[in-house]
């Protein structure tokens, strides 16, 4: 078929030729090169990438995303200041350095020269400020912070300096600070796209200054994005990136082996063996800083002693789901966060011990057991609801009764995230990614008291110790203290027990061969700026 | 006292008929040999449920993920499933369920179909007309539509299931009685019981709900059949039994992850819901010609 639509363009632009005559010599050969061009795709059929993965993306605005879906897809159209690179190193993007004052009280950051938004409005220091203020919500935001406001919550003021010189004011000296801002939800979104939105209102179409342009977003479907012949990093050579969100796992599987979907996230580890001897078809591990883990809602009574808490985590067997479940792939969580996050250090994981579990659960007077509503998400997380099955299995072998409640990701989000009196759960399912690679972000957001609902603190924990031990690390500069106090912070929180500590996830996405050059995050990103399709 | 005595020897006089009409509707449905298998099937069914725990030793429940995705042995018949549970005791226990919801949501819509349909029919009028207008609307919807409608309002379970199968099955009810009602009533022996001054109840439930038995019985076998399969397909998008139940149509969309590794573990609860409303059908098959006394002398 793709013979006969190519000789019918070649026909038409024959006659466009004949009628219009003799034009200018220059128009003729621009008018060859864009009919080439136009032939060219339909022969090669094209360079349009479709990824399939399991969620869709909460909110493509910076106040509201909370998810790796999200900052996969926004990556593509919205660039942060710095990059944090597979290797874990942090690379300029639309910052080219950064430093701090030398009080350490300031950090300069210098712009790249020369960029522009897709609206071609210029990205400059005004351009950075607008954007971090709304992000705080201070100055001309005053109001509504973004969820992930706290990645922040030590930047005072944002000064604009010259029109490429930013200069970030800090409360106290804030170590972490470049890897915060390498954070995906810290993107920079035109100013005028920004202000055209009406209080409550959201960005639902990203203008940013990445590789590609939005194009479209069909809810429950995709979302589709175009390339963006701007670039300032030269511009890519995909035509187009189609996200698709597809829940279940062997849909997707199947996607790729039709020729659908280009690449999948999250193959399901039944299905590895089988695709890696598909010779169209390559199989990519990935590591991965995603803990997955159970929350307790430490507000509800039958939480309150550590010893239920305690006796829960002693009663899953988390070497035989990663052994059966994951095929081997993954590791039982050690600590809250993963090995190869800075602060990181190894106190568990806890034995499988079910005596112990009812041992301390009779101490704590539910030698009966007791029943629960587990919620958990579907498709979100590899094998999610499987996990799930099989925590609710082992459960009930202490006595404790599990009711299992699923939603889709975003409303799964929206009724687990909610402030105590509103929760329905009494543990719940969720995963965190320390993205930025720094033990700040991942025991910060998630143990210290100012962060419950609707920041991400949703066990409701509370330690004054640990609190104290977390904001010392944060402003403390010397990497060695900040180690030790981490694992002071660690230690406590292990054996306080907020959560059945579960897994840390391994990623297993597969490739069609023909496509080249995508880049596997160990954020649990796939990212298409680079690709091509051969 | 006297005259309501005779009225009752009256209305009595049926009864050794239609004993006799019950052996003459068993003689012919023996003979109908698709019946008796679908009879057959669904004794094994009925058997199954019931002695489920002397027909397996292990636990529909309880998982072993070390013996994980294990194809069917003779230590396992049917294989296990991704928690290491036995398909083949959970295909067992999950009978019970598939059962249960089928005779409970159809005896739900009877309950509330039959007399709906009865009163409708005998006493016509406005009445009639309001009523009927109600069940078409709701005869507009799908059955499993409506199914669906409800369980989102009532929330997900195996007891929602049965009730919102159950609503979904009334207007079937009401219509089907209705009619048979429409044709009875005009009969003579009616007015009749009307004449003697016999009141409207009496004559609704002794004279002409017998008369209407057959259809409610055919037709209930039917939807015995119907509700199975809209709670499997309830249970397929998981509105149905929630985890760890073992119901057939759970089973068989969380198989369907693995068919490509492990197809026992959809293609046997696939079987299972296929025989269950395929014994249920061919039942009805038989019991509708039986009953029907011209079918009955063509032969």
């Amino acid at each position: 078929m793709k013979k006969y639509l190519v000789l019918l363009l070649v026909s038409i632009f024959a006659i466009g030729l004949l009628v219009g005559g003799c034009g200018p010599a220059e128009d003729v050969v621009d008018e060859v090169d864009d009919v080439t061009d136009e032939l060219e795709d339909v022969v090669d059929g094209g360079q349009d990438l479709v990824i399939a993965i399991g969620a869709e993306p909460e909110n493509l605005d910076p106040l509201k995303m909370m998810s790796a879906p999200a900052a996969t897809v926004a990556e593509h159209m919205v660039e942060t200041l710095i990059y944090l690179a597979v290797d874990g190193s942090l690379e300029p993007a639309l910052a080219e350095s950064w430093e701090p004052t030398e009080d350490g009280l300031a950090w300069d950051l210098m712009l790249r020269e020369g960029v522009s938004f897709h609206d071609g409005s210029p990205f400059n220091a005004e351009a950075v400020k607008l954007n971090l203020d709304r992000f705080m919500g201070k100055g001309d935001f005053e109001g509504e912070a973004a969820v992930y406001a706290f990645l922040l919550s030590e930047v005072d003021e944002v000064e604009v300096v010259d029109e490429y010189l930013v200069r970030l004011h800090l409360n106290q000296e804030f170590a972490p600070i470049a890897a915060h801002l390498s954070h995906s939800f810290i993107g920079m979104h035109s100013p005028a796209s920004l202000e055209a939105l009406d209080a409550g209102q959201y960005v639902e179409a990203p203008v940013g200054t990445g590789a590609f342009k939005y194009a479209a977003w069909d809810r429950g479907e995709q979302i589709v994005m175009e390339k963006n012949e701007d670039y300032w990093g030269g511009a890519p050579e995909l035509d187009t990136v189609t996200f698709k969100f597809v829940p279940e796992a062997s849909s997707r599987v199947i996607m790729l082996e039709t020729g659908e979907a280009h690449a999948i996230m999250a193959v399901p580890p039944t299905d590895i063996e089988r695709l890696n001897d598909l010779e169209d078809i390559d199989v990519v591990f990935e590591n991965s800083v995603r803990v997955i883990y159970m929350g307790f809602n430490m507000e509800d009574e039958k939480f309150e002693d550590v010893r239920v808490r305690q006796a829960l985590n002693y009663a899953i067997d988390k070497e035989a789901i990663i052994a059966t479940t994951f095929q081997g792939v993954g590791e039982p969580s050690s600590a809250p966060i993963v090995p190869a996050v800075f602060g990181y250090t190894k106190v568990g994981p806890y034995e499988y011990n079910p005596e112990m579990a009812m041992e301390l659960l009779a101490e704590a007077g539910y030698a009966d057991g007791f029943d629960i509503e587990l919620f958990h998400p579907t498709g979100r997380y590899s094998q999610d609801a499987t996990v799930t099955e099989a925590i609710q299995a082992m459960l009930a072998e202490v006595g404790i009764n599990a009711t299992l409640t699923t939603y889709d990701w975003g409303t799964y989000l929206d009724t687990v995230i909610v402030p105590p009196e509103q929760a329905e759960h009494d543990v719940y399912m969720l995963g965190w990614g320390t993205v930025t690679l720094d033990a700040d972000y991942g025991l910060y957001a998630l143990f210290h008291s100012s962060q419950w609902p609707p920041a991400n603190n949703v066990s409701y924990y509370a330690n004054a110790d640990v609190d104290a031990l977390l904001e010392e690390a944060r402003v403390t500069p010397d990497r060695a203290v900040r180690e030790a106090l981490y694992s002071e912070a660690i230690e406590l929180i292990w054996n306080d027990a907020p959560w059945i500590f579960l897994h840390n996830e391994g990623q297993v996405n597969a490739v069609r061969s023909n496509v080249k050059g995508l880049i596997h995050h160990p954020l649990e990103n796939i990212l298409a700026w680079d690709a091509s399709i051969e | 006292m006297k005259v309501d005595n005779k009225v009752d020897e009256i209305c009595e006089l049926p009864t050794p008929k239609r004993d006799t009409e019950l052996r003459q509707v068993w003689r012919h449905l023996r003979r109908n040999r698709l019946a008796m298998i679908g009879l057959g099937v669904l004794l094994v069914f009925l058997l199954c449920a019931i002695f489920a725990p002397l027909l397996t030793g292990y636990d529909p429940i309880k998982i072993d993920l070390g013996n994980a995705f294990k194809l069917p042995s003779t230590e396992n018949l049917l294989g296990t499933d991704w928690q290491g549970r036995d398909v083949f005791t959970r295909i067992l226990y999950g009978s019970r369920i598939s059962l249960a919801i089928g005779l409970i949501s159809v005896t739900i819509g009877m309950l509330i179909g039959v007399p709906i349909g009865a009163l409708s029919g005998y006493y016509g009028g406005r009445f009639d007309l309001f009523i009927q207008r109600i069940i078409d609307i709701l005869i507009a919807f799908p059955g499993i539509l409506l199914a669906i409608v409800v369980v989102t309002v009532l929330g997900v379970g195996v007891e929602n299931v049965m009730i919102a199968v159950g609503i979904a099955s009334v207007p079937i009810y009401t219509r089907l009685v209705r009619g048979s009602v429409l044709a009875v009533k005009e009969q003579g022996y009616i007015a009749a019981a009307k004449a003697l001054g016999i009141g409207d109840f009496r004559i609704i439930m002794r004279h002409i709900m017998p008369n209407c038995l057959g259809p409610i019985i055919v037709q209930s076998t039917f939807q015995i059949a119907t509700a199975i399969l809209w709670a499997a397909g309830l249970g397929f998008l998981g509105l149905g039994a929630q985890p760890p139940d073992p119901e057939w149509g759970a089973m068989l969309s969380k198989g369907r992850e693995y068919i490509r590794t492990a197809h026992h573990l959809t293609t046997y609860p696939g079987l299972a819901i296929l025989f269950m409303v395929l014994g249920f059908n061919l039942i009805g098959d038989g019991l509708r010609d039986a009953l029907d006394p011209r079918s009955r002398k063509h032969k």
